[in-house]
């Protein structure tokens, strides 16, 4: 078998070595390739954000609702939530709980609220993180919806959507190794499988560096008060991560490595095949607020 | 009849005071190894990458403050508390123990066997005192003192960054504090030693990474494996530009291996490895 490892001198080839953690250099993988681009929607609103690190709940819904409408492209937000959503359909919606930066109950909210509007009733959707292989609804689920926010992360690099679903496994601590490379493989269990409609990385106050072992200080987070929504997760992430790296160059003046290398994100196009990394082949849809957007 | 004294987890608590000012302690919660990712989710990995053997964590509460938490973490021996601090140095020295740090709301700090991340949600002036504060207060209590790795007595001192030394098992951990490849080219495997060191450049800075093997055959391997896979078209001692006009070079003598990373010039990396070496013949640790 023939393996060549990547090393610090093949980065050193085709760039700076600075950037080199946190970039992933998507060339070294393979090279662009023709094939369509997916859609990205990001959409930001410049309203004051509540105690709990969201938008008034009001705001929270036209964000969301503008950025389904441009990723289905239908004017009609129900129309385009049926598009994702059947009727008959049984919906886990996948959050996440972390203490500082949680998906916030707006966010909860504003999905729940529109996936009933597409015909299913309150008693088939299931809001739900650390506990979804308990959950009743979650085990006869036939849709996901992914919502969760965006961080740095002490042994991933960053926390987003592909990584939100490992709580899907029995044994989370199980796919840490080679610093959580293989996370995109969860996506294959029967609980997940072809099941998630639309992913939605929440970026009111993403964290984009991390100190101690709770990886947190408030001093590292700032007023994004964006949302990301795409059907893709990689290409979802991929977006989420260009601009936590934009925020780290502005806050630490130079190209700081990410304090462990995301590539995951990478990885789950280049050898799980979950999604599309190369932004060159993500059509980004920028909605709303454009201070300081970073991308 | 003697009292049975405090041990593990129970001994760990007792140097941890029960209100620090108006804040209240609630209940411990106690994690090992196996169960700290219910408290700290992948993070969990440093520590355990460190051979952790317990945490208690301690949660101060005072309505109308920030909460302060106490994350206590026994960590089996000196050598790897020291390990652990060294993976964030990052902030001000707090005079704390046997070494810290103070950032953001957080200070780090190691004593004997333990390592203490003393945290407030919310970076005030009064937060900041009362975290220097407990600090104090624990690191007091806390009896003994611990030595340091015993292989960072082969870091050459001329240049030495003494700030910037970390200790380590893993190759994620050495990926983490300066990138040299995806995969565990040197074999660390958790099970050797390493220590990687700052050192000061005209124009810039040098790394010195030196790891400890369980015996030469060992050693052996993983120079062969570095060689292969970082710098196949060298041999051993000669030195290696890199592409970014810095020298690499690396050697295997006895159960260590030495790397250079990022010298000025072929002869600052080959001097370097061999005041290394003068360093473990001095210590007939080699063998």
């Amino acid at each position: 078998m023939s393996h060549r490892t990547i090393t610090r001198r093949d980065f050193l080839k085709v760039a700076s070595a600075a950037p080199l953690a946190g970039a992933l250099a998507p060339a070294l993988a393979r090279p662009a390739a023709p094939e369509s681009k997916v859609r990205v929607v990001l959409v930001r609103d410049p309203s004051p954000l509540g105690t709990g690190g969201a938008p008034a709940a009001e705001v929270v819904q036209r964000m969301l609702d503008d950025a389904v409408r441009a990723l289905i492209g239908d004017k009609d937000v129900v129309k385009a939530w049926k598009t994702l959503i059947r009727p008959e359909d049984v919906v886990g919606i996948k959050t996440n709980a972390w203490r500082y930066i949680p998906t916030t109950a707006e966010v909860e909210q504003a999905i729940k609220r529109r996936v009933m509007d597409a015909g299913v009733g309150e008693d088939r959707i299931a809001i739900d993180d650390r506990g979804v292989l308990r959950n009743p609804v979650f085990q006869k689920a036939t849709a996901l919806i992914n919502a969760r926010p965006m961080r740095s992360h002490h042994w991933s690099g960053v926390g987003s959507l592909i990584k939100n679903y490992i709580m899907f496994t029995p044994q989370p601590a199980a796919w840490h190794g080679d610093t959580c490379a293989d996370l995109a493989k969860i996506w294959d269990l029967p609980e997940v499988k072809g099941k998630t409609r639309l992913n939605v990385l929440v970026m009111f106050t993403p964290l984009f560096h991390g100190v101690g072992p709770h990886h947190y200080a408030k001093e590292y987070t700032w007023e994004y008060k964006g949302l990301i929504v795409s059907r893709d997760p990689v290409a979802a992430d991929v977006t989420g991560l260009r601009i936590i790296q934009a925020k780290r160059k502005e806050f630490f003046g130079d190209d700081r490595p990410l304090q462990m290398n995301p590539h995951h994100i990478q990885l789950a196009d280049t050898r799980h095949h979950l999604g599309v990394s190369d932004p060159d082949r993500i059509e980004l849809v920028k909605l709303g607020w454009s201070e300081g957007l970073l991308i | 009849m003697s009292q049975p004294t405090a041990s593990g987890p129970r001994l760990l608590a007792s140097y941890i005071p029960v209100s620090a000012g108006p804040w209240l302690s609630e209940a411990d919660q106690v994690f090992d190894a196996g169960t700290i990712f219910d408290y700290i989710d992948g993070a969990g990995e440093v520590y355990r990458s460190y051979n952790m053997r317990h945490l208690v964590a301690r949660r101060f509460h005072k309505d109308g403050r920030p909460d302060i938490v106490v994350d206590a973490f026994d960590m089996g021996s000196a050598a790897d508390a020291f390990g652990v601090f060294t993976h964030d140095l990052d902030g001000a020295d707090a005079a704390i123990g046997q070494g810290s740090t103070y950032k953001a709301g957080l200070l780090s700090f190691w004593k004997d066997r333990y390592f203490l991340s003393v945290y407030a949600e919310e970076e005030t002036a009064e937060t900041k005192r009362q975290l220097l504060e407990l600090g104090l207060t624990i690191a007091a209590a806390i009896p003994g003192a611990g030595e340091k790795p015993d292989l960072l007595r082969l870091l050459p001192e001329e240049s030495l960054e003494a700030g910037r030394v970390r200790f380590f098992h893993n190759h994620s951990v050495l990926n983490y504090h300066y990138f040299v490849a995806a995969d565990d080219i040197l074999r660390l495997a958790q099970t050797a030693d390493a220590v990687l060191a700052d050192y000061r450049e005209s124009g810039g800075r040098s790394r010195l990474l030196v790891v400890s093997y369980s015996d030469p055959a060992a050693a052996a391997k993983a120079g062969a494996s570095f060689a292969r896979a970082y710098m196949p078209d060298a041999r051993q001692g000669a030195g290696m530009s890199t592409g970014n006009r810095k020298w690499t070079a690396f050697r295997v003598r006895g159960r260590f291996v030495a790397v250079v990373f990022d010298a000025a010039s072929e002869e600052g990396a080959r001097a370097r490895l061999d005041a290394v070496e003068r360093l473990i013949d001095g210590d007939k640790r080699g063998e």
